[in-house]
């Protein structure tokens, strides 16, 4: 007789990707999987002691002591016949980590690895991020900084950006350069505020994130994940509505 | 067959399983013993798109992996086979069997070994890259994983002759001068059959997809064939043109390299890969000294109508393929490597054998007649086989109405008066023990004959009643 087939697709995906991870360790004893990873790995770990109903957590971050990025905190509880994932957490958001994030994370991992070194340019993080969140949300603004200026000065002149007199900050910044003033000067506030003029004149979609950094300058890989956290679950989550486009089945 | 060799062929068929439970081993669960329980994995997977492009991502090193795998084992293997002069056939059909397990199964009972073109060697690092669709691909892949999983017992057999080798095999592994050849031959006889079937005279390939490619209805293809008698059955009828063209169409829906719409254009390019099909299957034959095997009509249609025939092993070997002989597919598996074990390949290869020779096969290109005489053969080995157990039977039979009497005379001897007791139950107790001795062997012989192939073959074939 048949037997009946169960099937677990989530659990399916994410044992194929520990296999992943396996085989990466085998090429490269130093290879350093995602924090969520790793803090699973140290919360299954310290579940080997617990009793059945014990809890166990790991917790994992990158980054440096200054700029933490990625904090992650998994808590799993022992069962009779197994473990349960009680939590996933980013800390720097603060939120739950639903299993669509989960699985969009650990689609960025592969895509980064194949990438080689700890950073990426801003068309590679752009790239990354396409590939991984549905959309194609993201655009490196490059080379066409100087239409986005442009543009930006066109607008400041008309009369129609508003609400920066408040920003002491942005205004020191924007005060702080000239017409010729190349853009890897720019003060990153600055970039951002004239960078995303481009906007108007790229016929780009409402909703793009632009990527303002200079197009040689090198990204590290766990900023574009704490980028990644931040479009899906953190405050900018709310303007992008990014996750708006998942599909139902995988939620 | 020398040992070493095997154990260094299983050795490299052990990685290469190796390698294949290290991208998909975790969904290994879901293989059942059910024949197609797997057939849906994949689509199922792709139901849940997230999941599925992880998964797709994480696999996507395995083109790699095989690459190099064969690069280092390919020779070895080739070697192997050809210095074995056993009869086998290499497969040339879809990528691989529609349910890989039925065809090992038909093939196997009459051929020592099976050359399949490896799928995943096939799908990751060639079909891969035409497929627009990575869900599709992806279906595939798993599909094709699961078949070779099934396969992987009879893989890593140590019969007399191993019963199965996949290899890549794959035009573009061809060097270059001969690819080149091949391509250019296959062109030419493309031209050729189009030249002929719709009565026209074509320069080249490039013309026939040119102006077929502008007939956008199966009907005004179907009207401008002029010898219909030189197309395979299903393009006989303007219906099941139309159905196969749709499907055809459909599936190309997925691949890259359609670059034009109309129907005469996928006419065309289904032609014109038959016959590049057929150039590089032929190819291989040679180098792997093999028969061609296929498990469905239209690409054995045109290996056909290209060779003129088969001789008599490929023409029961590929006759054992159609579907009349669907019933053989409910032999367990298992019962291929016990056939093997046993040495019962060349007995039943003399039962298929039985009528046929090459120069009737060779006339034969629809294999009716020879499908007619494998039937009949199978028949007859049933009624001997059914024969042989009732005969074994009776004479347990006899033996167990015996016992009784025996036992019962033997000790009422022992006591018949004037004749020495001891003697008489010494003579009566080796009666007992020599037609117990002969009852024990006629059964074990009756139970060997009810759990050989032959026998599996007929509860098989009743159970198609």
């Amino acid at each position: 007789m048949n037997k009946t087939i169960e099937f677990d697709f989530f659990g399916d995906g994410m044992r194929i990707f520990l296999d992943y991870i396996s085989r990466q360790f085998k090429k490269n004893p130093d290879y350093l999987p995602h924090p969520l990873i790793r803090a699973f790995e140290c919360a299954i770990q310290a579940m080997d002691k617990a009793k059945p109903g014990g809890r166990s957590m790991g917790v994992s971050q990158d980054g440096t002591e200054k700029n933490v990025c990625n904090p992650y905190i998994v808590v799993l509880e022992k069962k009779d016949n197994g473990v349960e994932v009680k939590e996933v957490r980013n800390i720097k958001v603060d939120k739950t980590v639903p299993v669509d994030v989960m699985l969009i994370i650990f689609r960025l991992q592969i895509i980064l690895d194949h990438i080689e070194g700890d950073t990426v340019t801003p068309q590679q993080m752009v790239e990354s991020l396409n590939a991984v969140i549905p959309g194609n949300r993201f655009y490196a603004l490059g080379d066409r900084w100087k239409e986005a200026r442009d543009e930006f000065k066109k607008q400041l002149e008309s009369g129609k950006i508003h609400n920066i007199s408040n920003d002491q900050e942005l205004i020191k910044g924007l005060t702080s350069i000239t017409y010729d003033t190349p853009w890897e000067e720019y003060p990153n506030n600055v970039r951002a505020l004239i960078g995303s003029s481009i906007a108007q004149v790229g016929n780009l979609p409402s909703g793009t994130v632009i990527i303002t950094s200079p197009k040689d300058s090198k990204i590290e890989k766990f900023k574009v994940f704490d980028s990644a956290t931040e479009f899906l679950l953190g405050k900018s989550s709310e303007y992008l509505n990014i996750r708006r486009d998942k599909t139902k089945e995988d939620g | 067959m020398n040992a070493v060799e095997v154990a260094k062929i299983n050795q490299i068929y052990t990685e290469y399983f190796e390698i294949i439970d290290s991208y998909f081993g975790s969904i290994k669960h879901y293989l059942t013993g059910s024949e197609d329980s797997h057939i849906d994995l994949g689509s199922k997977m792709a139901r849940y798109p997230l999941v599925s492009d992880l998964i797709i991502d994480a696999i996507d090193e395995i083109d790699s992996t095989i690459d190099n795998f064969w690069q280092k084992n390919t020779r070895t293997i080739v070697d192997f086979i050809r210095s074995r002069s056993s009869l086998r056939c290499v497969y040339s059909g879809d990528i691989t069997p529609m349910i890989l397990e039925d065809f090992v199964k038909k093939s196997a009972l009459y051929i020592d070994s099976i050359i399949l073109p490896d799928p995943v060697f096939n799908l990751t690092l060639f079909q891969k890259q035409v497929i627009l669709d990575k869900k599709y691909y992806l279906q595939k892949l798993i599909r094709h994983v699961f078949n070779i999983w099934k396969l992987k017992d009879l893989i890593l057999a140590k019969p007399s002759e191993k019963i199965i080798f996949i290899l890549p095999i794959n035009l573009h592994l061809v060097n270059t001068d001969d690819r080149q050849k091949l391509i250019s031959t296959a062109d030419r006889k493309f031209t050729e059959y189009v030249s002929k079937i719709f009565d026209e005279n074509f320069k080249n390939g490039e013309e026939c997809l040119e102006i077929l490619g502008k007939e956008t209805t199966s009907q005004s293809i179907f009207e401008k064939i002029k010898k219909q008698d030189l197309l395979p059955q299903i393009f006989r009828s303007q219906e099941s043109l139309h159905q196969f063209l749709l499907d055809f169409s459909n599936t190309g829906k997925f691949a890259k390299f359609k670059d034009n719409e109309s129907v005469g254009w996928d006419f065309a390019v289904y032609l014109q890969s038959q016959f590049i099909r057929v150039q590089e299957h032929r190819y291989f034959c040679d180098i792997l000294k093999a028969e061609p095997i296929y498990d469905y009509e239209l690409p054995w249609f045109f290996f056909n109508y290209e060779i003129g025939g088969f001789d008599m092993d490929a023409a029961i070997a590929n006759a054992l393929q159609k579907e009349k002989f669907n019933w053989i597919n409910r032999v367990p598996l298992s019962a291929i490597e016990v056939l093997r074990s046993e040495n019962k390949l060349d007995y039943m290869r003399s039962v298929l054998r039985h009528g046929i020779t090459d120069l009737k096969a060779k006339n034969d290109t629809d294999l009716i007649v020879v499908g007619q005489q494998i039937e009949k053969n199978l028949q007859d080995a049933f009624k001997r086989q059914e024969g042989e157990i009732i005969s074994l039977q009776k004479q347990v039979s006899v033996i167990v109405k015996k016992d009784i009497p025996i036992v019962g005379a033997g000790f009422l001897a022992g006591f018949i008066p004037g004749i020495s007791p001891i003697i008489s139950l010494l003579f009566a107790g080796r009666d007992i023990k020599n037609a117990l001795e002969q009852k024990n062997v006629l059964n074990k012989q009756i139970d060997s004959k009810q759990k050989d192939v032959i026998s599996l073959l007929i509860k098989s074939y009743e159970q198609d009643d």
